[in-house]
């Protein structure tokens, strides 16, 4: 017994030394970058002067807090994901930061200082509407929650619920808008649309209704986004229809009616499709709300008005106009954005207008009477692929002379963040849309200049030998130079102090490294912004946004032309298929510069079931990709003459399958000549019992080398090598712990031929698996048990092979032998990927996304069905670790060390230049990159490599043989004189 | 382990008339997967770093309810937290932070909202050692994400069987004669006996003589022919 714990400990020593990291390569060749998501709602801190602080709330159910010197962030906050965890509002005042989430299910409260809770409160449920804070005689005490039933107001120093009162009339009133003045009444608005409009009033001290008005408004049909409330209580409406505005004052005691101002006597154009917006702005919530407001009148064309005593007076239009764009000098401005911002007493309206194609300029306007403010002039550069200005955030600061500074963080369409400071100095950019990474690939470098010409040598035709000879030595002659102008170089970053070294990457000087270890990374994020990041620091080098993607649309992204094929371009393509429709869109671009790809894109007009990248070329050398239609109708691309006949005598050997997992339904389909197609097989797996929910075959770019497995006795156990097989993964439709369950099937994908079925009774997904090789590794959660389980299926084709040259899933007569095992996993875990390698030498690893972010590398050989109970000394032989039930977690493992990813949606792996070295990416929230060596550095001098022991101990034996020599020779002489 | 392990068995005993084992009967009929439309539970506890404030690491961690996103938690900046809305049945929470580490614990509500601790035990799933509840989450310390490279020392070095097996000969050899007064003669005769002992046929030549013989011979060529002729004698004694 003790004998077998301390092999076991032994051979966990070896496993452990493969898969761990040391300290001091920690951030050496990994990296991390974090993100929040598109931003819904932003604040600057402004209780101090110098305060750098920027809070956040973003689509992806995070709140943080950024630095906006740089644009870091100091803490982030991530809830859960779905609408369970929608940030519904959020509030900023003084320290604390307010968050309604869950549609009004919680209400927390921030410290924003350190990121931590202050308290959390849980509401009662019903549908949220609106939030906002109550203050008195100054000072902000409460925070009001507005829901579609009642209206409840909370204590902003613990949370506690001071009263809660049930809206009257809610099934017909719809309650939009909560009011307060500092006043001490809480006002409540709400409409019933094309009727009236009611104001109820509470006091704020018990929550006891005060007043209750209702005011007719046939031509109402919601207070958002159309009112606000202005100057001591006045509501402001735009109509659409009758081109007016309405005001009615809150606060008054006797029942009234809105007063109609037509926008016709304000002097105003008015465009056709007028949708009315108007912002208002109330510095602060213990106080009315400034008497100026902008009203939104077309795309790009605001008025800034002023609700006076009796009237209303526009202070100044903001309208590009042909006029103004011919005559210089006549001031005017097209207001793109608008916004307010306050500082001390000074409110001012600042106003973002596109310049020309690529610049957009910011100006401040004083509120008050609409003057422009002198030297307040913001001028930036933006880039023309991406996304135009959405929203506008400013931060305004009194400067030492009583002037207004401030910084503008603009979004973009495409969620990236831009923070610009006075005078046009654009400080950080974040690039939000990488919190959604949907896919990606990674592609190789290109080959530098002299490398491609040395390349390019051996592919023309011979100019006679002398000319050859000569080239030659001119090509070799080039080398040497550059190698010397290489060591040269690495001669004086050594003389520079290592933080200086960092040498930047940009897209001139990308070259592929000699392991081929740097590699471009092509992300495509969901919301359709393409990103192109070197692999080595995470530099971003090119970006492309794509602008007719619409949300929730599914991308592929396929490799159809490698870096190899010099001097044709790589190229990649991409395919987006919308999610209404059905119909797609084809990108095809260089992976390398992101520039679009002259090649001319099919074009499809019926919706696309699956596309099949071939390994079949055409002159060019790009993959052939297949799109299949609705009607089985097949198109390739690229299309030429040549490819096209390629296919059809290829044709009879081009199988491809379908799922369907509303029918359940799976079908395998082979590929006629005339590009038709005709079905050979189906699959129907009852939806009624149990449901298809994922699909996979093998990688096609994996290589096996070893074709069995030599046993303890010597003989071989040959691994059953099928390219073909799918593992299709179904869930019960029965919920019930007791009766649902897992099924794994194994099929052929050319003749549809079942060739395992595996149930795993009493569990339920979610299911995540690896196919690889000859084997699948699936985990699920077991409910009798309450855990999670790994389980691992394996197959052989026996002791024998039946043909060892090439494998043809049409003559198999033998059905492999399967050999299948368990394991408890003690955690849940959020995705599954295995490592690959250049020819798959190097042992495998499972990487194993866990929820806590970190990602650990579990060997392959816990994973192993041979894994006996009792250990034999054949067993022993094969290095088989004795079964243990439950499988080991041990923090060594994370790749990743505190570098935690979190969300993790994706880890993608891909083979390096080095057979022991993979490249990791995981991406989620965060993106991470790594390198993994499964089996240790074999191929390369480990970086703690000693070359100075080395060296001294060969200097001193060196140093000790002469010295020995001579005392050698000096005793001889001394013996022959005796 | 087996007393401990009685004893907490015992704990349940004792309250087996009570609620609790009665709502232990309803955790293997209440599905998880399904939701119940019942009430819903708050699990509150405290996680704690010895020695560390709260302030300096509680932005960075998070309260997991069954590792799944479907209940979070965030801790509080005085290292309390709780977890809103949870349906009853039995659960692992974890408190998930980079930079600390701290066990799971499952916890198990009864469809009334009866609440206790246990420990997790994946094999033997229905074992109970309780646990406080509402929950103490103690952190074992910061976890080991790294191990050490092998440095090369002299200890080690010296440590190595092989070269103790070289030195120790080697320091016998020096050292011994040094020790035993070899000027003394009758301590020189005894020597001699027992070298005789160990060495029974005089014929036989020295094996150190012969070797530094040998060596000498290669290291120098010039004066050697007196060396080849001692060699030359050798042999023909042989």
């Amino acid at each position: 017994m003790a004998a077998m714990v301390n092999w076991l400990v032994f051979l966990f020593g070896l496993v452990c030394l493969s898969a761990a990291v040391f300290e001091d390569q920690a951030g050496k060749f990994d990296w991390r970058q974090q993100y929040v998501g598109k931003v819904q709602s932003a604040y600057f801190d402004s209780q101090t002067q110098a305060s750098k602080k920027l809070l956040v709330a973003t689509e992806q159910n995070v709140i943080a807090s950024l630095n906006s010197r740089n644009g870091d962030i100091i803490w982030r906050q991530v809830d859960k994901t779905g609408p369970e965890g929608h940030i519904d509002t959020f509030l900023v005042h003084g320290q604390d930061a307010i968050a309604v989430s869950g549609n009004g299910r919680l209400l927390r409260s921030w410290e924003t200082t350190i990121g931590g809770l202050n308290w959390e409160t849980l509401l009662d449920t019903g549908s949220f509407q609106s939030a906002g804070f109550v203050g008195v005689q100054d000072s902000v005490k409460y925070v009001a929650i507005l829901k579609k039933t009642a209206i409840s107001l909370h204590y902003l120093s613990n949370g506690h619920q001071k009263w809660v009162e049930n809206l009257p009339d809610s099934e017909t009133v719809q309650y939009e808008v909560v009011y307060s003045g500092g006043s001490g009444l809480v006002s409540v608005l709400g409409v019933v649309p094309h009727s009236h409009l009611t104001i109820t009033t509470y006091n704020l001290e018990d929550g006891e209704i005060m007043k209750q008005v209702s005011v007719e408004a046939l031509w109402l049909e919601s207070l958002k986004p159309g009112c606000a409330v202005v100057r001591d209580g006045v509501l402001v409406c735009a109509d659409p229809a009758s081109r007016s505005l309405y005001t009615l004052k809150l606060e008054e005691e006797h029942e009234q009616e809105m007063r109609q101002v037509l926008l016709q006597s304000l002097d105003v154009e008015l465009s056709d499709g007028f949708q009315p917006h108007v912002l208002a702005t109330q510095p602060n919530p213990a106080r009315h709300p400034n008497a100026e407001f902008f009203l939104q009148l077309g795309p790009d064309h605001h008025i800034l008005l002023q609700l006076g005593d009796d009237a209303i007076a526009p202070l100044r239009d903001f309208q590009q106009n042909e006029k103004a764009l011919r005559n210089v000098e006549m001031e005017s401005w097209g207001a793109l954005l608008v916004s307010f911002a306050t500082t001390g007493e000074k409110t001012v309206a600042v106003v973002m207008s596109p310049k020309n194609e690529t610049a957009y300029s910011i100006n401040l306007f004083s509120a008050d009477s609409g003057r422009r403010l002198l030297e307040t002039t913001t001028t930036f550069n933006h880039d023309p692929n991406g996304g135009k200005p959405e929203r506008l955030y400013v931060h305004a600061f009194l400067k030492k002379d009583d002037s207004v500074g401030y910084r503008v963080l603009v979004q973009t369409e495409d969620h990236a963040l831009i923070f610009v400071q006075q005078p046009g100095r654009v400080l950080w950019i974040r690039e939000e849309a990488l919190a959604e990474v949907v896919t990606m690939e990674m592609v190789d470098l290109p080959l530098t200049g002299t490398q491609a010409e040395l390349e390019g040598e051996f592919g023309k035709k011979a100019d006679g030998l002398l000319g050859m000879v000569l080239k030659r030595l001119s090509s070799q002659l080039i080398l040497l130079q550059s190698w010397m102008a290489h060591l040269w170089k690495m001669f004086c970053d050594a003389r520079q102090p290592r933080s200086l070294v960092r040498n930047e990457v940009t897209i001139e000087t990308l070259a592929r490294d000699e392991f081929n270890l740097q590699k471009m990374m092509v992300m495509v994020t969901a919301s359709g912004k393409l990103f192109g990041i070197e692999s080595s620091f995470g530099t971003i080098l090119w970006k492309h946004f794509l602008q007719k993607v619409q949300p929730g649309s599914s991308f592929k992204l396929v490799v159809q032309r490698t870096t190899a094929h010099f001097p044709h371009p790589p190229q990649c393509t991409l395919i987006i298929k919308d999610k209404d429709t059905g119909l797609i869109t084809v990108h095809v671009f260089n992976p390398i510069f992101g520039k679009r790809s002259h090649i001319t894109p099919p074009s499809l007009g019926r919706p696309i079931l699956q596309s099949l990248l071939l390994p079949l070329m055409d002159q060019d050398y790009a993959k052939v990709l297949l799109l299949i239609d609705n009607e089985y109708k097949v198109t390739a691309f690229p299309s030429t003459k040549r490819v096209l006949q390629q296919l059809q005598e290829m044709a009879s050997s081009v199988f491809f399958y379908l799922v369907d997992s509303d029918q359940g339904k799976l079908s395998g389909f082979r590929l006629r000549r005339d590009l038709t197609t005709e079905l050979i097989w189906e699959v129907v797996i009852p939806t009624e019992v149990q449901r298809i929910v994922a699909v996979k075959g093998k990688r096609a770019n994996e290589h096996v080398h070893s074709q069995g497995r030599v046993m303890g006795d010597r003989s071989v156990l040959y691994k059953y090598l099928n390219p073909n097989l799918l593992a299709v993964v179904t869930e019960s439709s029965d919920f019930h712990p007791e009766r649902s369950f897992v099924g794994m099937y194994l099929i052929d994908g050319v003749t549809g031929r079942i060739i395992h079925e595996a149930v795993q009774r009493k569990a339920r997904g979610p299911v995540y698996f690896v196919h690889s090789e000859n084997w699948v590794v699936y985990q699920y959660w077991n409910t009798k048990s309450r855990r999670n389980e790994f389980s691992v299926l394996e197959l052989y084709e026996g002791t024998e092979q039946y043909n060892s040259t090439a494998f043809s899933s049409l003559d198999r007569p033998l059905t492999p032998q399967v050999l299948q095992q368990s394991y408890i996993f003690p955690s849940a875990i959020s995705q599954l990927e295995a490592t690959i390698t250049e020819k798959g030498i190097t042992s495998r690893h499972l990487l194993v996304g866990l929820p806590s972010g970190a990602i650990l590398s579990l060997p392959k050989m816990f994973l192993d069905p041979r894994r006996p109970e009792v250990p034999s000394e054949q067993s022993r032989e094969e290095n088989l670790i004795p079964y243990a039930p439950e499988m080991p977690i041990r923090s060594e493992w994370f790749i990743n060390y505190n570098q935690t990813v979190s969300r993790a949606k994706g880890i993608y792996t891909a083979p390096s230049g080095l057979e022991s070295t993979c490249l990791v990416v995981a991406y989620g929230l965060d993106i991470y990159q790594t390198r993994v060596y499964p089996s240790k550095q074999f191929d390369v001098l480990n970086d703690d490599y000693d070359y100075m022991l080395i060296s001294s101990v060969l200097f001193g034996l060196v140093f000790a043989t002469m010295i020995s020599k001579r005392l050698a020779q000096v005793k001889l002489l001394n013996r022959a004189w005796r | 382990m087996l007393p401990r392990s009685t004893t907490s068995l015992f704990c349940v005993l004792f309250q087996a008339l009570s609620a609790v084992s009665q709502g232990l009967g309803e955790f293997e009929t209440v599905s998880v997967g399904a939701p119940v439309n019942g009430d819903r539970f708050r699990i509150e506890g405290r996680a704690v770093v010895t020695d560390i404030k709260p302030h300096d690491w509680v932005s960075t961690a998070r309260v997991l309810v069954e590792g799944e996103e479907d209940h979070v938690g965030f801790l509080k900046t005085d290292g309390s937290f709780a977890v809103n809305d949870v349906p009853s049945g039995s659960y692992v929470v974890e408190i998930v932070s980079p930079a600390y580490k701290f066990e799971p614990v499952r916890v198990d509500i009864t469809s009334k909202g009866k609440m206790r601790a246990r420990m997790v035990n994946f094999i033997k799933t229905s074992e109970v050692v309780r646990l406080p509840y509402p929950l103490q989450m103690r952190s074992s310390g910061p976890p080991n994400y790294f191990i050490k490279r092998e440095t090369w020392g002299w200890t080690d070095f010296l440590m190595n069987p092989m070269v103790m097996m070289m030195v120790l000969p080697l320091l016998i050899i020096v050292l011994l004669p040094k020790v035993v007064n070899t000027s003394d003669p009758e301590m020189r005769r005894e020597m001699e006996q027992s070298m005789n002992m160990l060495n029974p046929n005089p014929e036989l030549p020295d094996v150190s003589e012969f070797m530094t013989k040998l060596f000498s011979t290669k290291g120098s060529g010039k004066s050697g022919s007196s060396i080849k002729a001692g060699k030359s004698g050798q042999l023909k004694r042989r």
